[in-house]
C-alpha cells in the first residue's frame, strides 16, 4: 500500500514526514493547483504592524459583537407602537436603530473577516489547470456505441409499434396533469366584460328597471349635488352580488363619473351617445366611466377649466367635451358614456338613475371586442 | 368614530410641543427639488397642534375663529349669491356658511387692499378685465382666502395656474379682502369653527376615492395635461383645505356640501393633516414619493454601496 | 498493513475523529480538498453575481419570517389594529395583516423593508452582473448555457419581485395588478382567457391573493434555487473567467484558493452585503402602504409607478403611441406591443446574442479569456445602445414625477421620451463605437511610444519635446515593441511604480519602533527579498 503513489507523485509515507505546508503544496499539485506565489503577510513574528493588524480585525469583530448586544436590547426595550400626532411619536426611532444596529452587526462582522484575508491571510497567487479540453475522441466514440447499442438493444428503431404507441403514451401523460390542473383553473369569460351593474334590472328596480347613481356610502346622485365645474364618482345602487361576488360598489367595472359642465362649455357628442347626457337636449351632466380604456388604472384628474380628463397611470387624456375622446397619450379609445336620466325619489328630490348599461364593454380593449 | 380609543400608551402619552422639525424629510425635500414639506411636520402658521383626534377639544384654535366670526350676514350672502349664480349654487354657498358675520370694517378695509392691489386686473366692480382677469362676482370668500393666503394672488404673471408663493397680506387681511369680496358678489365662504372632525379613517377613504387621483395618496401632487398642475398639500391648511374643496381653484373641481357633506370635509382634513404630521415609522420617509424616489435611494445608496464594498475587497493590497 | 498498524494513525484529536468519521462513509477527502483548493480569480467585478446571491439568501430568511405573519387571502375584513388612520375601513385580509407586520408585530417592518430593498437589489444585482458579462464577452464558447441560465434567472426574478409587491393588496399594487389584468387581455385571441384563468373570472375575483401567494413563496423561489444551483454548478464546472494578464492563458485560472483566503472574503462580503440591506431597510422607509389604502378599484392615487424593475415596461406604455388594430370584428389592443411584444423582443435579442455574435464573428473557439470592452467596439456599441434604449423606457416609467419635480410639462416628458427613444440609442451606438476605437489606439500609442512622463525638454535645435517612458524594449527608432494583448496599459509614471511612497514608513505621530531582535529579522527579510528581486530581473533581461 505505501508504494502507491498520489497524483502528485508522492507516496503517504513522505506525506507522513513532511511539514502540513508542504503536504498542503502536494495536494494543491495533485489537484492542478500551483502556489506561483506565496507569501507570509508578517513572516517575522510579533512585529508591531502585525499586532495592529490583529487587533484591528479584533476591534471590529468586537463592535460586531456590541451592536448585536445593542440590537437585542433596542428590540426589547423601545417603544415601537404607532401613536397619532400630538404625542412624541417615539414610535419613529424603532425601526432606524434596530437597522442601524443590524447594519453595524453584519458589517463590521463583514469588514473584519474581510481584514482577516486581507492583512493577516498569506498573499497568495495561485494557478490553477482548468482541465476543459473537450472530451477525447476515444471518449465520445465509446459513448456514441453504448448509445446506439442500447437503442439498438431495446429494438426501438425496428419496433415502430413500440415507438408510436410510447409516443400516445408519453403524450397522455403529459398532457393529463396539464389538462387537470389548468383545465380546472379555466374560466369562459362569455360576455361578462361586455355588462357591468348598470344593466337595467326590473327584479330589482321596478318598473323601469333603471338603477340608480348613487355615491361610495349609497346616497343617491342628484343633480343638485353638483355645481358646475364638479366631478363626482358613483355607483350602480346595487347591493345584490353579481355573478362574481361584487355588488354595485365593490364591482372593478361599476366605477363611473357624473362630471357637471361649466356654463358655456358645451358638448360635441359622438355618433350614437347624442341624448346621453342631462338635460337630453342641453346636457349639463356626463357619466363616463371611470376605468380607463387603456390600462384599466380609473381616469379621474379632471381639469374642470379646460376639461380635460388625466389617467395617472400612464397619461393618456381624455376631451370631456368631446365625449371623452382621447386627446393625447396612448388611449385609443372613448370612455364609454352612460346614457343618464332623472327621476323624482320619494323626498321629491330629483335623483340620476342610467337609462340603460353603457353601449360598449368598459375598460382596456380585449380581443373579442368589435 | 372609531378611532375615540386613539391607543395612547405608558410610552408616548405625556408629551406635548413634539413639533420639532424633522430635519431628515427636510433634507430629501431640498435634494429632490420638491416643495418643502413645513407641515410634515405639523407646524402650521398658527403653531397649533396638527391631526387633533375628535377627542381633543377644539378651543385651542382660537386664531380662525376669532377672524371667521367677523363674517357678514347670512342674509347678505344668500343674496349676493342669488344675484350671482342663481337659485342653486346660492343654496349651497348658504349652507357652507351657516353663521357667518363680516363686520363692517372688515369690508371697509377689504375695499382699500383691492383697490390697491386688485382692482387693475380684476375691475373697478370685481367684473374682470377681458384678456387680463376674470369676474370675481360670486367666487365667494372662500375663493379669495384660497388664492390669496397660499400668494398666488396678486398674480405674479398671467396664466390660470399660478404657483403657491408667500402670501402678500397677513391673515386678517386676506380675511378683510374676502368678506369685502363676498360682500359685493356673494358665494361660497368658510365656515366657522374648526374645520377637522370626524373620523379620520373614513375622511381616509374619501381623499382616496376623491383627492388622492391628483394629489396622491402622500400628497405629493401631479402634473396634469400641457404643464398644469395639482399641487401637493404639504403646506396647505385646514382653511386652505377647505376653501379649496368649495371653491375649485383653477383645474380643480368644485365639491358641493352635497357631495362632500362639511362633515365629510373635515374628515378629509383631519385625515390629511393627521398623516401630515405623523412621522414615518420605517426610518426616512424619502418624502413619501413611492416607488421612483426608491429607486433613487436604491440605485445612489444601495448598489453605490456594495459597489463600494466589492471595489475595496478586490482591491489589491500594496 | 496491519490492523493495529491503522488504529495507531488513527486520529486522536475530536476533529480528526469527526473528519474520520465522515471520510470513511463518504469518502470526502479526495473531492473535498479539490474545492478547497478550487482557484477563483479576484477581480472586483467578479463579485456582482455574488450580491445577487446574497440577496436571494437574504430574501429566503426575510420571507420565511414574514410567512409567519402573513395572511394571504382577499376575504374581506374591517380593520381593528394598531394604526387608527385605517381604524373601521374595510380590506382584504392580506392588506390588514400587512398593517399587522408593519404596526403590531414587533420588529415586523425592519424585515418587511429589508425584505423589499433585498428584492430591489436581488434583481438590480442580477441585471448589473448581466451586463458585466456581456461587456466582457463572459457569455461566449463554452459557457452560452450560463447566459440562458442567467437570463432566465432574471425574468423568473422580475415576476417573482412583481407577485411579492402584489401581495400586500394595497391601492397602488392593485393598481398595477389592474394594469397586469389589461396587459392579460390584450394578447390577441386567448387574452380574456388567459386573464380569466389567472383571476378566477373578472378581475380582481377572489383567488388571486391566494395564487401569487403560492407562486411567490413556494413556486418560483423552488425554481430560483434549483437554477441558482445549476449557475452555480456551471461555474465551477467550467472555472471562472479572466481577464488576460503577464502569466495568464486559457488553459488556467488564476486567483485566490477557496480555503481560506476567498472564502473569508466572500463570506464577509455576504455580511456586508446584509449590512446594506438592513441599513436601508432601517434607515429608509419603502413601500409603505398604510399611505396608500387597501386596494379599491373605484380609487388611484396619482404617481402610481411599480418597483424599478418593472418601470421600463411602464415607460414603453406610456411612450406608445395611440394605435389598435381592427381585424375582422376583433381588437389588437394598444397595450399588446409595447408590454408583451417589447419584452419578448427584447429577451430573445439576449437569448440570441452569444449565438448571433458566433455566427457573425465566424468565432467557434471556446474562450476563457475576457475581452476589454473597447476591444470589442461593435458590441460594446450594441451593449451601450440596449442599455440606452432600457434607461429613456426606465426614466419615462417615472416622467410623471420628474415632470412634477423640474416643473417640466407632462406631454413634453411623454413626446420627449418617444422622441430620445429613437435618437438616443443609434447616437449612443456611433459615440461608443468612436470611444472605443480612440481607446484602442491610445493603448497602442502608448505601447509604441511610451507612458508621458510631464517633463518637456528645449533641444539645443530649440525645438521643444516630451520625454516618454518607454514599457518595454525598443527599436532603432525609439518605437516600442511590445505588442497590444488585450489587457490594461499603463498610462501613468504612477502606475509603473514611479512617484509611489516609501513602504514601511509606518505610524502617524512618530516612526514604528520594532525591538531590536525583531527589527534585526526584519532587516534580514528585506535584504534577503533585495537580493531575489535582482535575480529576477537578471533572469528576465
Amino acid at each position: 500500500m505505501s508504494t502507491t503513489r498520489s497524483p502528485a507523485g508522492v507516496s503517504a509515507h513522505e506525506l507522513r514526514d513532511m511539514t502540513p505546508e508542504q503536504a498542503m503544496l502536494a495536494g494543491t499539485e495533485a489537484d492542478g493547483v500551483h502556489i506561483v506565489h506565496r507569501r507570509d503577510r508578517f513572516p517575522v513574528r510579533g512585529t508591531k504592524a502585525e499586532k495592529r493588524a490583529e487587533r484591528g480585525v479584533a476591534l471590529a469583530f468586537l463592535v460586531s459583537a456590541l451592536a448585536g448586544v445593542g440590537f437585542v436590547v433596542a428590540f426589547v426595550a423601545l417603544p415601537f407602537h404607532w401613536h397619532l400626532p400630538g404625542t412624541p411619536q417615539t414610535f419613529r426611532f424603532y425601526t432606524p436603530a434596530l437597522g442601524g444596529l443590524l447594519a453595524v452587526m453584519l458589517l463590521f462582522m463583514g469588514v473584519g473577516l474581510v481584514l482577516w484575508a486581507k492583512w493577516l491571510m498569506p498573499e497568495e497567487e495561485v494557478v490553477q489547470d482548468r482541465h476543459d479540453e473537450p472530451s477525447s475522441e476515444e471518449d465520445r466514440l465509446m459513448t456514441q456505441a453504448t448509445l446506439a447499442v442500447g437503442l439498438e438493444d431495446t429494438g426501438l428503431p425496428r419496433r415502430s409499434l413500440i415507438l408510436r404507441t410510447l409516443g400516445l403514451a408519453g403524450g397522455a401523460i403529459a398532457t393529463v396533469p396539464l389538462v387537470a390542473m389548468v383545465g380546472a383553473m379555466i374560466k369562459k369569460p362569455g360576455k361578462q366584460l361586455e355588462h357591468t351593474l348598470f344593466a337595467p334590472n326590473t327584479k330589482l328596480f321596478p318598473p323601469s328597471g333603471r338603477i340608480p347613481l348613487v355615491y361610495s356610502d349609497w346616497r343617491r346622485v342628484s343633480p343638485d349635488d353638483l355645481l358646475p365645474g364638479s366631478i363626482a364618482t358613483v355607483f350602480p345602487g346595487v347591493h345584490e352580488e353579481g355573478p362574481d361576488g361584487k355588488n354595485g360598489i365593490t364591482s372593478a367595472a361599476s366605477p363611473t363619473l357624473v362630471i357637471r359642465l361649466r356654463p358655456g362649455q358645451q358638448i360635441e357628442a359622438r355618433k350614437g351617445q347624442a341624448g346621453f347626457g342631462w338635460p337630453p337636449d342641453a346636457p349639463e351632466y356626463l357619466a363616463f366611466s371611470k376605468i380607463c380604456t387603456h390600462a384599466g388604472c380609473p381616469a379621474s384628474l379632471y381639469e374642470q377649466q379646460t376639461t380635460r380628463l388625466l389617467c395617472p397611470c400612464h397619461q393618456s387624456q381624455f376631451e370631456v367635451l368631446k365625449d371623452a375622446k382621447p386627446v393625447f397619450g396612448p388611449a385609443t379609445r372613448s370612455l364609454p358614456k352612460l346614457p343618464i336620466d332623472v327621476e323624482i325619489g320619494s323626498d321629491g328630490r330629483q335623483y340620476f338613475v342610467a337609462r340603460a348599461d353603457f353601449n360598449e364593454p368598459i375598460g382596456p380593449a380585449f380581443w373579442e371586442r368589435s | 368614530m372609531t378611532h375615540v380609543h386613539d391607543g395612547l400608551d405608558d410610552d408616548s402619552s405625556t408629551g406635548k410641543g413634539e413639533f420639532v422639525q424633522d430635519d431628515i424629510d427636510i433634507d430629501v425635500d431640498g435634494e429632490l427639488g420638491f416643495e418643502p414639506a413645513v407641515s410634515v411636520t405639523g407646524a402650521e402658521p398658527s403653531g397649533r397642534p396638527a391631526g387633533r383626534s375628535r377627542t381633543a377639544p377644539a378651543a385651542s384654535k382660537p386664531g380662525s375663529r376669532r377672524v371667521l366670526r367677523r363674517r357678514l350676514g347670512a342674509g347678505a350672502v344668500l343674496i349676493g349669491a342669488l344675484v350671482s349664480m342663481g337659485g342653486t349654487y346660492a343654496a349651497f354657498a348658504s349652507s357652507s356658511a351657516p353663521d357667518t358675520s363680516n363686520s363692517a370694517g372688515d369690508i371697509a378695509a377689504g375695499r382699500q387692499l383691492y383697490q390697491t392691489s386688485c382692482i387693475t386686473c380684476h375691475g373697478a366692480n370685481l367684473q374682470g378685465v377681458k384678456d387680463r382677469a376674470p369676474s370675481l362676482l360670486g367666487v365667494g370668500g372662500a375663493s379669495v382666502y384660497f388664492q390669496v393666503s397660499t400668494g398666488r394672488m396678486p398674480a405674479a404673471g398671467q396664466g390660470a395656474d399660478q404657483k403657491r408663493k408667500t402670501a402678500k397680506f397677513d391673515e386678517q387681511q386676506v380675511k378683510q379682502l374676502a368678506a369685502y369680496i363676498q360682500s359685493i358678489g356673494g358665494g361660497p365662504q368658510l365656515p366657522v369653527g374648526d374645520l377637522r372632525a370626524g373620523d379620520i379613517a373614513k375622511g381616509g377613504d374619501l381623499f382616496r376615492l376623491n383627492c388622492a387621483s391628483c394629489h396622491g395618496t402622500t400628497f405629493q401632487g401631479a402634473p396634469l395635461s400641457a404643464g398644469k398642475v395639482a399641487p401637493g398639500l404639504n403646506r396647505a391648511t385646514d382653511e386652505q383645505f377647505y376653501a379649496a374643496m368649495l371653491s375649485g381653484p383653477e383645474s380643480m373641481p368644485i365639491f358641493s356640501d352635497h357631495q362632500l357633506t362639511p362633515l365629510q370635509k373635515r374628515e378629509i382634513i383631519n385625515y390629511v393633516q393627521t398623516l401630515k404630521a405623523s412621522k414615518d415609522p420605517g426610518g426616512n420617509g424619502i418624502d413619501r414619493i413611492g416607488p421612483v424616489s426608491e429607486a433613487l435611494v436604491f440605485f445612489i445608496a444601495g448598489v453605490g454601496a456594495v459597489m463600494a464594498a466589492i471595489l475595496w475587497i478586490g482591491a489589491k493590497a500594496e | 498493513m496491519s490492523t493495529t498498524t491503522r488504529r495507531s494513525n488513527g486520529p486522536r484529536t475530536p476533529q480528526g475523529k469527526a473528519a474520520k468519521f465522515f471520510d470513511d462513509r463518504l469518502n470526502l477527502a479526495g473531492p473535498m480538498r479539490k474545492q478547497l483548493n478550487k482557484v477563483f480569480p479576484d477581480h472586483w467585478t467578479f463579485m456582482m453575481g455574488e450580491i445577487a446571491l446574497y440577496s436571494f439568501i437574504v430574501l429566503l430568511l426575510t420571507g420565511t419570517y414574514l410567512t409567519f405573519f402573513f395572511d394571504p387571502s382577499s376575504a374581506e375584513t374591517v380593520y381593528h389594529g394598531r394604526y387608527l388612520p385605517m381604524q373601521g375601513i374595510p380590506m382584504s385580509r392580506a392588506y390588514a395583516s400587512t398593517l399587522n407586520i408593519s404596526f403590531d408585530v414587533r420588529g415586523g417592518l425592519i424585515i418587511r423593508q429589508i425584505h423589499h430593498w433585498a428584492a430591489l437589489m436581488f434583481v438590480g444585482a442580477m441585471l448589473i452582473h448581466m451586463f458585466r458579462v456581456f461587456f466582457t464577452g463572459a457569455f461566449r464558447k463554452p459557457r452560452e448555457l450560463n447566459w440562458l441560465i442567467g437570463l432566465t434567472l432574471i425574468v423568473l426574478g422580475i415576476i417573482e419581485g412583481f407577485a411579492g409587491y402584489t401581495l400586500p393588496d394595497d391601492l397602488l399594487s392593485g393598481t398595477g395588478l389592474r394594469i397586469a389584468d389589461a396587459i392579460m387581455l390584450s394578447i390577441p385571441v386567448i387574452g380574456t382567457w388567459v386573464s380569466f384563468l389567472v383571476f378566477g373570472g373578472t378581475f380582481p375575483g377572489d383567488v388571486i391573493i391566494e395564487r401569487f401567494y403560492i407562486a411567490h413563496v413556494l413556486l418560483i423561489p423552488a425554481i430560483l434555487a434549483a437554477l441558482i444551483g445549476a449557475h452555480l454548478a456551471l461555474i465551477v464546472r467550467q472555472k471562472h473567467t479572466e481577464f488576460p494578464a503577464p502569466g495568464r492563458s486559457e488553459h488556467t485560472v488564476s486567483g485566490e484558493r477557496v480555503f481560506p483566503t476567498y472564502a473569508a472574503k466572500a463570506g464577509g462580503f455576504f455580511f456586508i452585503v446584509a449590512a446594506v440591506l438592513a441599513a436601508l431597510g432601517g434607515l429608509a422607509q419603502i413601500n409603505p402602504v398604510w399611505l396608500f389604502g387597501p386596494y379599491n378599484p373605484a380609487q388611484v392615487s396619482s404617481g402610481s409607478q411599480p418597483d424599478w424593475y418593472m418601470m421600463f415596461l411602464d415607460g414603453s406604455t406610456r411612450l406608445f403611441p395611440s394605435w389598435e388594430v381592427r381585424l375582422w370584428g376583433h381588437t389588437l389592443a394598444p397595450l399588446f406591443w409595447p408590454t408583451v411584444v417589447l419584452p419578448t423582443i427584447l429577451l430573445t435579442l439576449a437569448i440570441g446574442y452569444p449565438f448571433l455574435e458566433a455566427k457573425m464573428t465566424r468565432d467557434t473557439l471556446p474562450h476563457n479569456m475576457l475581452q476589454r470592452p473597447r476591444d470589442v467596439p461593435v458590441r460594446t456599441a450594441l451593449g451601450v445602445m440596449a442599455l440606452t434604449f432600457y434607461l429613456v423606457l426606465f426614466l419615462s416609467g417615472g416622467n410623471d414625477i420628474i415632470a412634477k419635480a423640474f416643473d417640466i410639462s407632462l406631454n413634453a416628458m411623454t413626446w420627449g421620451g418617444r422622441i430620445l427613444l429613437l435618437i438616443l440609442p443609434p447616437l449612443f451606438y456611433i459615440v461608443t463605437y468612436r470611444i472605443c476605437l480612440g481607446l484602442q489606439r491610445h493603448d497602442r500609442e502608448v505601447l509604441e511610444h511610451g507612458v508621458e512622463t510631464g517633463i518637456v525638454k528645449v533641444l539645443p535645435t530649440g525645438e521643444f519635446i516630451e520625454v516618454h517612458q518607454p514599457l518595454g524594449p525598443v527599436d532603432a527608432h525609439g518605437h516600442g515593441r511590445l505588442a497590444y494583448a488585450g489587457t490594461q496599459v499603463p498610462k501613468r509614471m504612477n502606475q509603473l511604480g514611479a512617484g509611489t511612497p516609501l513602504r514601511h514608513v509606518r505610524g502617524f505621530f512618530y516612526p514604528v519602533k520594532e525591538k531590536p531582535e525583531i527589527q534585526a529579522a526584519l532587516d534580514e527579510l528585506e535584504a534577503l527579498e533585495v537580493d531575489q528581486h535582482d535575480v529576477q530581473h537578471q533572469l528576465t533581461d
